[in-house]
């Protein structure tokens, strides 16, 4: 079974299990493709998890329930945004880290939810999203951010997820954002007009 | 590197289980032995690839132990034995892996066997990073054309296929715990002074007569590795 969606262009996409999608272009634009990609989970049994280093975890709900796509039982949340709150948001949990910088307890708040996925026997069909490595990059070198990002793409092949990564290729120079762009089976960039530019493997267009 | 044994240390307070312990890995791998914190401190060295750890020792902790492993010996990779299955924390405080008493000899071989995957799962990593930001330079300075006419990227992409595929290759099936612990790694720095297993990452373009012996060896240490799942249940 692979990861389905329409969001892309015209037809339907289909993503292998195990791929990790870098989805590029201005920021506000690559937060609503996330999560439109994200929307689509609940269609298909899947369930999501979402890293927000932007979006705050009530905002995050609003996001999903506004594309009618909230689940509570079958999402998971780690905030960044360094907000305190409640473990639980319409009933959807929630992890909280201190800063986006905290790669450790983000990995080890992922594992946990995926974790809680498998005892419901939903952990191999999760859609991982991260939105977005532009703000990590603000936290952390392009080295450590170049090597968390292949270890989790590696984690994310092994368990036959679905990784959907959002970056700015505007906020950064042009050597930082080829060489992050590298550790990722394929690129969706989303340019000013809309237009999707697919490309890379891992996926068919149907 | 590649005909000598890795070297395990086994800390137990119990003499008979030291005793099994080191009859299973002796087949493949120098056996170093300790009863307690400070003789475990004594056979500590950096020649030491992997301990194992009984946390609960009389005398000294195991965390004690540990923070001691961690200044004299960085590249070691230490696993917890416990008689209590513990979540990934064990982790983030500084632990490897964990094996729960009783301990079996196939999940304690397999145990040492995908730490020194990780090992070398990370020389691999840190050499890819490396390529991969040089031809993110060269992508950046030079134009599509004189890209395309280059057979110093030509030869460089092919490096950072192979190490990839190798990659792949080294730890095929990724674990929670394992993928907390290696960006633990990542985020602290370890490891970075750790040599690489192959020569010769500064340059890329070296003569690499010696790949397709690398692989061979890598090949020898993965067998046995085959079914990793499931294990948990």
């Amino acid at each position: 079974m692979s990861y389905r969606t329409t969001t892309l262009g015209d037809g339907t996409v289909a993503f292998d299990r195990g791929t990790s999608l870098l989805v590029s272009g201005s920021s506000m634009d690559v937060q609503e493709h996330i999560y439109d990609l994200l929307s689509e989970a609940g269609e298909a049994d899947e369930t999501t998890i979402l890293i927000s280093t932007d979006r705050g975890a009530p905002e995050v709900v609003r996001s999903l329930r506004e594309r009618d796509a909230f689940d509570a039982g079958r999402v998971g949340f780690i905030d960044c945004t360094g907000r305190e709150g409640p473990e639980e948001v319409a009933g959807a949990p929630v992890r909280r880290l201190g800063s986006p910088g905290d790669l450790t307890g983000m990995s080890l708040e992922f594992a946990k939810l995926v974790d809680r996925f498998d005892d419901a026997g939903a952990g191999d069909r999760i859609r991982v999203g991260l939105a977005s490595i532009s703000t990590l990059l603000m936290y952390t070198d392009v080295r450590t951010a170049f090597r968390f990002l292949h270890v989790f793409t590696s984690r994310i092949r092994s368990g036959g997820l679905f990784g959907i990564f959002a970056m700015d290729p505007g906020m950064h120079d042009q050597q930082t954002v080829n060489t992050i762009r590298a550790v990722f089976d394929c690129e969706a960039g989303i340019a000013d007009d809309g237009d999707v530019d697919l490309r890379g493997s891992g996926f068919v267009t149907e | 590197m590649g005909s000598e044994q890795p070297t395990v240390l086994v800390v137990e307070d119990e003499p008979p289980l030291i005793e099994i312990y080191a009859r299973w890995l002796e087949g493949e791998y120098e056996v170093r032995t300790a009863q307690n914190g400070s003789e475990a401190l004594e056979q500590i060295d950096d020649e030491v690839d992997v301990a194992l750890l009984d946390r609960l020792m009389p005398g000294m902790s195991g965390d004690e132990v540990l923070a001691e492993i961690r200044e004299r010996a960085p590249g070691c990779r230490v696993a917890m034995v416990t008689a209590v299955e513990p979540d990934f924390d064990i982790i983030r405080m500084g632990f490897d892996d964990y094996l729960t008493k009783p301990v079996e000899k196939e999940m304690l071989l397999e145990t040492v066997e995908r730490l020194l995957a990780r090992s070398n799962y990370e020389g691999l990593e840190q050499e890819l990073y490396s390529l991969v930001s040089k031809r993110s330079a060269l992508q950046s300075a030079k134009s599509a054309q004189e890209i395309s006419n280059s057979e110093e990227y030509a030869e460089l992409e092919a490096r950072i296929e192979e190490l990839q595929a190798d990659i792949d290759a080294a730890m095929p099936e990724m674990e929670s715990g394992e993928f907390v612990a290696m960006v633990r790694d990542i985020e602290s720095g370890a490891g970075e002074d750790v040599e690489p297993p192959e020569g010769d990452v500064s340059d890329p373009f070296a003569e690499d007569s010696d790949a397709a012996e690398d692989d061979g060896d890598r090949d020898a240490d993965g067998e046995g590795s085959a079914s990793t799942e499931g294990e948990d249940r």
